[in-house]
C-alpha cells in the first residue's frame, strides 16, 4: 500500500514545493531584465550583456532566442522586458517601440565553384519562383538549381520577400533552413545549390575558406563596408523593441548597446555598427 | 553403378561447395554490419577529436564563455548541464521506477490498464523531442511560472526521458526469474518487502541500463531545452536561472555563430568523452553490484 500511494504523494510534495519556491523567488526579480527572440541578434545581445553585467552590479540580464516573430510577440504580451527583431517593423507592428542597434545586410550566396557572376533581381525572383530551374539559364553551367530558403518566421525570409515582392506560397524551394550558419553549410556542401544569408556571417566564411561566393546585387559588392556606406540594397536593421517607451534599467541597456563605445562588440560578431551619430 | 555414384557425389560436393559459399556471405554481411557500426563511431570520433582537441585546456572547463563563446570556455554551461540532468534524474526516478514497479509487479501484460500506460508510453517515446520543448515552455515555464530556468528544463527532460526508463525498467523487473517471487512468498514475505528487498536489488543492473539511456538522452537533447531552460551563459546561481545546456551551446555555435565551428568541435568533444565516462562508471557499479549479490546468495 505504502508503494500505491507514494506516488501521487510525491506529486503533490513537489509541485507545492515548486510552486511555494517560486513566490519566493519572485521579490528577488527587481534587477533582472528579459529579452527573447531573433538568434541573429541573441549572440551580440549575449555579448553586450556580459559588458553590461559587469558594469552594472546587480543587475542580470537574460537572453532568449526563437525568431523574430517571437521577440515582437513576447514584447507584445509582456513576458520578454525587450523584444530582439532583425528587421524594421511592419504596419501591424507599429504599436511597439524599435531600437536599432546595428545593421546588417543580407546577400545571395552560391558556392564557390559555380561561374555564375552575378543574378540580376528579376533572375533571383525567377529562380526562387521555380521558373528557372537550371544554372545554364543564368548562365551557368547545365545542372538542376537547388534552391535554398528560410523558415518561417525567420526575418531574412520576410526581408527577402520584401526586397523580391514575392509571397511565401510562391517560393518554390528544394531546402528550408533556419540560422545563417545552416544556410552557408548547406550552400558550402551542395555545389549547385543558392541561398541568401546575412552579410557578416557570408564574408566572415568566405575569407575563412568556406566554398562560397558572394554574388553583388545592382554591382554592388556586398560586404560589411558596402552596408556602413548605405550602397547595399538588401539591409535591414536590428532592433530592440519594447511594448512601452523603456524605463529603469530596459532604457539604460538599450542606450549602453547603441552607444558607439561598444562599436568593437558589434563588429566582434560581424555585424555593422549604427552609423556616424 | 560406378556412373551413378560418381553423379551422386559430385552433386553433394557442389551442395556442399554451396552451402559453404552461402556461409561465407552470411558471415561477410554479419561481420560487415558489425564492421559499419564500429567504423561509424570511430569516424565520427576521429574527426570531432581532430577539430576539437586544439582548443581543449584547463582554462576551458574554469572560464565562462566570452564573445559567444568563441573565446573563453565552458564552465557555466557544464555546471548548468549537470544541473538540468541532476534535476531530470531526480524527478524521473521516482515517478519512472514506481510507474515499471506498478506496471511488472502489480498488473499483469495483458491488463487493460497495464495496456493503456504501455500505449500511452510508447506514444510519448515516439513525440519529436520539439514537442516536449514546447509543452515544456507553456506548461512549466508559462502556466506553472518558472520561467526560462534549469527547473523547467529538467522537468521537461524528465517527461521526454521517462517512456524510455519506464519501458526497460520495466523489463528488468520483470525478467527478475518467478521462482524468486514464489520462494518470497513461500516465506511470507510481504509485496512490498518482495519488492524492496528482493526483485529491485536483483533489477539493478537493468535499471542502471535505463538511467545510463535516459543520461544520453537528456545530455544530446536541444530542442526540448532551448524554449525551456534557456540560452543564458551565465553562471547559473540557483534553479530558477535559465542556464545553456552544452548541447544547446553545440547547436548555437555551429548554426548561430560565425566561427564558432572550432569551439562547436570542442564542445562536442566533451560532450562524447563525458558520455563514454558516465557510461564506464555507471558499467562498473552495475558489474560491483552483480557481483555483490552473487556472494550474498
Amino acid at each position: 500500500m505504502a508503494i500505491r500511494y507514494s506516488l501521487p504523494v510525491f506529486c503533490l510534495a513537489y509541485l507545492a514545493m515548486t510552486g511555494s519556491n517560486h513566490a519566493a523567488g519572485q521579490e528577488n526579480l527587481t534587477g533582472k531584465l528579459t529579452l527573447t527572440g531573433s538568434s541573429t541578434i541573441a549572440p551580440l545581445v549575449s555579448d553586450l550583456a556580459k559588458k553590461f553585467e559587469k558594469t552594472h552590479p546587480g543587475v542580470r540580464v537574460d537572453v532568449q532566442t526563437g525568431g523574430s516573430s517571437r521577440g515582437v510577440l513576447d514584447a507584445r504580451q509582456g513576458t520578454a522586458d525587450i523584444g530582439m527583431v532583425s528587421r524594421a517593423l511592419k504596419e501591424d507592428e507599429q504599436d511597439l517601440k524599435s531600437y536599432p542597434i546595428a545593421l546588417d545586410g543580407i546577400c545571395v550566396i552560391v558556392h564557390s565553384t559555380n561561374p555564375v557572376k552575378e543574378l540580376t533581381d528579376s533572375q533571383i525572383v525567377a529562380i526562387y519562383t521555380g521558373r528557372v530551374k537550371n544554372w545554364k539559364d543564368v548562365g551557368g553551367l547545365d545542372k538542376q538549381i537547388m534552391v535554398v530558403n528560410k523558415a518561417e518566421g525567420r526575418s531574412t525570409l520576410e526581408l527577402f520577400l520584401h526586397y523580391t515582392k514575392l509571397k511565401l506560397p510562391d517560393i518554390k524551394a528544394d531546402v528550408i533552413i533556419g540560422d545563417n550558419e545552416q544556410g552557408i553549410k548547406t550552400v558550402a556542401g551542395n555545389p549547385y545549390s543558392v541561398a541568401y544569408v546575412s552579410i557578416g556571417t557570408a564574408e566572415y566564411n568566405a575569407t575563412h575558406g568556406t566554398q562560397i561566393k558572394l554574388l553583388p546585387l545592382h554591382g554592388i559588392q556586398p560586404s560589411m563596408q558596402a552596408l556602413i556606406d548605405h550602397k547595399f540594397a538588401l539591409s535591414r536593421p536590428l532592433n530592440l523593441v519594447t511594448k512601452t517607451e523603456p524605463t529603469g534599467i530596459a532604457k539604460e541597456f538599450i542606450a549602453f548597446a547603441a552607444a558607439p563605445e561598444n562599436d568593437s562588440i558589434v563588429k566582434g560578431q560581424y555585424f555593422v555598427p549604427l552609423a556616424k551619430r | 553403378m560406378m556412373v551413378s555414384r560418381q553423379v551422386l557425389t559430385r552433386t553433394s560436393r557442389i551442395r556442399a561447395s554451396r552451402a559453404r559459399l552461402q556461409n561465407r556471405i552470411a558471415a561477410a554481411v554479419i561481420w560487415g554490419g558489425a564492421i559499419f557500426v564500429a567504423a561509424l563511431f570511430a569516424w565520427l570520433m576521429a574527426d570531432i577529436l581532430w577539430h576539437g582537441w586544439r582548443e581543449i585546456s584547463l582554462a576551458y572547463f574554469t572560464q565562462e564563455p566570452e564573445s559567444a563563446g568563441r573565446l573563453g570556455g565552458i564552465s557555466s554551461i557544464l555546471v548548468s548541464t549537470g544541473l538540468i540532468l541532476i534535476v531530470c534524474l531526480v524527478s524521473a526516478l521516482p515517478i519512472g521506477l514506481g510507474t515499471a514497479i506498478f506496471l511488472a509487479e502489480y498488473t499483469g501484460p495483458e491488463d487493460t490498464v497495464s495496456r493503456k500506460i504501455r500505449l500511452s508510453l510508447n506514444v510519448l517515446a515516439g513525440t519529436p523531442s520539439i514537442v516536449f520543448g514546447l509543452f515544456g515552455n507553456a506548461f512549466f515555464c508559462k502556466m506553472l511560472g518558472m520561467g526560462f530556468s534549469i527547473l523547467s528544463g529538467g522537468l521537461t527532460l524528465a517527461c521526454m526521458v521517462l517512456p524510455y526508463f519506464i519501458r526497460i525498467a520495466e523489463e528488468s523487473i520483470r525478467s527478475v526469474p518467478q521462482s524468486y517471487r514464489m520462494g518470497a512468498v513461500a516465506l511470507g514475505l510481504s509485496k512490498s518487502t518482495q519488492i524492496m528487498r528482493l526483485i529491485l536489488p536483483v533489477a539493478v543492473p537493468g535499471i542502471l541500463g535505463a538511467i545510463i539511456l535516459s543520461v544520453g538522452r537528456s545530455l544530446s537533447e536541444t530542442a526540448a531545452l532551448i524554449f525551456t531552460s534557456g540560452y543564458v551563459d551565465r553562471m547559473p546561481e540557483s534553479l530558477y536561472d535559465s542556464g545553456r545546456s552544452l548541447s544547446v551551446h553545440i547547436y548555437d555555435l555551429s548554426m548561430n555563430v560565425a566561427g564558432g565551428d572550432q569551439r562547436a568541435y570542442s564542445a562536442a568533444l566533451v560532450l562524447i568523452v563525458s558520455l563514454i565516462l558516465i557510461n564506464f562508471i555507471t558499467g562498473l557499479i552495475g558489474r560491483a553490484w552483480s557481483r555483490r549479490m552473487i556472494s550474498i546468495s
